[in-house]
């Protein structure tokens, strides 16, 4: 058995008189990409700024690395890297500048040259992030949220808006960074993703949990109650053609 | 997190957004170009309307002394003639619309020779309103007349008067107009300036991922005041030597003090920008309640007039604002040559001001 990152007991937020998340328990373990899927406004971003210290918890617990959350939030926010759904940087601030600063945040002092060598964004240093394409201020905004080693990595909706090779690429750079042993937890409305990135999946809708396992338990659950689908045997895809014929490989 | 990096957080924030603020010419344009513009236009007009008389010299006689008396005129000091007027009407006309103070008419019969001597009688013409300048007119054509009299009349005279600049320096309208410039620029970079600029950056969600980090608000506040000071001291450096050269600023007190009483002043009414746009969920939320604040200010703390043209208790009341002690403070270091320790009573005020404005903006700011 893997330890345990984060642990989130009956975790509750009340707007007024909607109650947004409904008491919801899940754990992390270390080095797992665990995500998080759900309809808009079931509670899923909620839930992650609450656990991001963001926005006050109304009722039960989650504890990183067994800190509590709600009691130690400077802390915690040491401790955790995020990723918002629309990156936002400052203009006319070079990359390295941008580093420096987000290390300089948590205290810390870095070669900014490495993080950037990191993402493949070493030649554009001296770039300003308003120059550069989607897919690479994704890769630079990551590299930004790890600058301090955080033990869990949290990414709101990370690949809304990339093409598919941006898409593909993240993907390989979430895996990466799992396997540097921190847990990654994403929030995302694309199945395919899911299934293919993250090793256990928890499914939300109205505040609640309804399904918590690894995306082939979910399935083989969904056969044994007698689903069935369609038969289509195809070999291949609209967007394997597209990779196909423009390339796996990374577009700058 | 040790103090210690703690500082070398806000110190490494100050140094990179010190950076980007000398690669954004939009910024620097309002940061130094701004104020300097202002500054040409009232140093310019305050400058025109010095102590001097406007008048329209009308010389209808033929006779030496009176183009002795023209000559004389013309090259005066206090009397400026404007020598395009040559008509009653026109004289008449710009006398009514207060371009000019008073008109001297010299008539066809002065300084005919009559007994031996020359003689006549030069006329200040004025409108009601005019008072006052015609009357200073008067008496310094009768001191000029006197002189001319005494060459020609030998008389004795038992009493006289003569009048002698002192060294004191007096305090001219430029030096209100200046420090009031000075504030001008504080209030614009102070409040306008994270008032604009922190809205922006919660749009595009960049205090947001901020508010992520470890980075505490005074952190934050920190390298923002340290950043707006040395920009606040670096544009005021620029006004003083345009002052300085173009319009003969006399400097009587200490740079050095000088400089520390302004950074202070910047602080405070920075305090005021933090708390706006530190409040401020977007910009058309904060654009109304910042105009509530800076136009009063902007009319009644010496920005524009001086506030001793104001009744009394006006300037009771306007005491107590925050950017007043700021440029009177400036102005009495500037031009009286007081140093921080005179400024006891400004710099309270400022205190105060200081405690009560910071304590808002931590209490109000909003990281999205």
């Amino acid at each position: 058995m893997s330890e345990i990152i984060l642990k989130v007991e009956d975790l509750r937020k009340r707007y007024g008189d909607n109650e947004a998340v409904k008491g919801i328990s899940f754990e992390v373990k270390k080095g797992e990409i665990f995500g998080i899927l759900g309809p808009n406004g079931a509670g899923k971003t909620t839930t992650l700024e609450m656990i991001e210290t963001l926005r006050e918890i109304d009722g039960g617990t989650a504890t990183i690395d067994g800190v509590d959350v709600a009691q130690n939030p400077y802390a915690i926010r040491g401790m955790i890297g995020v990723q918002p759904q629309t990156p936002g940087f400052q203009d006319k601030t070079t990359l390295t500048e941008l580093i420096r600063m987000f290390a300089a945040a948590y205290g810390e002092k870095v070669n900014p040259k490495e993080f950037l060598d990191e993402v493949n964004l070493g030649d554009k240093a001296d770039s300003y992030v308003e120059n550069l394409s989607g897919g690479q201020k994704q890769r630079f905004s990551i590299v930004a949220a790890l600058v301090h080693n955080p033990k869990v990595f949290f990414l709101d909706e990370p690949t809304t808006g990339l093409d598919p090779q941006a898409r593909r690429n993240l993907w390989k750079l979430i895996e990466e960074v799992r396997d540097r042993g921190i847990s990654v937890i994403l929030t995302t409305h694309y199945m395919d993703e899911a299934e293919v990135l993250c090793d256990r999946i928890a499914i939300m809708d109205q505040g609640k949990i309804i399904a918590l396992d690894t995306p082939k338990n979910l399935i083989k659950d969904l056969l044994k109650r007698g689903f069935k689908k369609e038969q289509h045997v195809e070999q291949a895809n609209l967007e394997d053609v597209f990779i196909d014929m423009t390339g796996k490989e990374l577009h700058t | 997190m040790t103090l210690q990096q703690k500082l070398f957080t806000v110190w490494t924030f100050f140094v990179i957004n010190m950076r980007r603020l000398f690669r954004d010419r939009l910024a620097l344009f309002f940061t130094f170009l701004f104020p300097l513009i202002f500054l040409f236009v009232f140093g310019s007009l305050s400058h025109s309307n010095s102590t001097s008389l406007n008048v329209a010299l009308i010389n209808e006689s033929h006779s030496p002394v009176s183009k002795q008396i023209v000559t004389q005129l013309n090259k005066d000091k206090i009397i400026k003639v404007d020598k395009s007027i040559t008509s009653y009407a026109d004289a008449n006309q710009r006398m009514s619309r207060g371009e000019i103070d008073a008109t001297i008419e010299l008539p066809a019969s002065f300084g005919d020779v009559k007994d031996g001597t020359p003689a006549g009688q030069a006329v200040v013409r004025y409108t009601g309103n005019n008072e006052q300048a015609a009357q200073a007119l008067t008496s310094l054509l009768q001191a000029k007349f006197q002189a001319i009299n005494s060459t020609l009349v030998v008389t004795h005279k038992p009493f006289t008067v003569t009048s002698k600049e002192t060294n004191e320096h007096s305090l001219s309208a430029f030096d209100y107009t200046f420090t009031g410039l000075l504030g001008f620029s504080i209030l614009g970079a102070g409040i306008f300036g994270p008032m604009n600029v922190f809205p922006e950056l919660k749009k595009m969600g960049i205090l947001r991922r901020l508010h992520t980090t470890p980075l505490r608000v005074w952190q934050y506040f920190l390298s923002t005041m340290m950043g707006n000071a040395v920009t606040g001291l670096l544009s005021v450096a620029v006004m003083f030597a345009v002052a300085v050269s173009v319009f003969h600023l006399k400097v009587v007190g200490n740079l050095l003090e000088l400089a520390i009483f302004l950074a202070f002043g910047i602080i405070v009414i920075l305090g005021i920008g933090l708390a706006l746009g530190g409040w401020a969920k977007n910009e058309r939320q904060v654009a109304p309640l910042g105009n509530i604040i800076v136009f009063p200010m902007m009319f009644l703390t010496g920005v524009f007039f001086p506030r001793f043209l104001m009744p009394q208790w006006l300037q009771g009341i306007t005491n107590y604002m925050p950017l007043t002690p700021v440029i009177d403070g400036a102005r009495m270091i500037l031009t009286e040559g007081k140093g921080l320790l005179d400024l006891g009573s400004q710099l309270l005020v400022m205190a105060v001001w200081c405690v009560i404005i910071y304590a808002i903006a931590f209490r109000v700011f909003r990281w999205e």
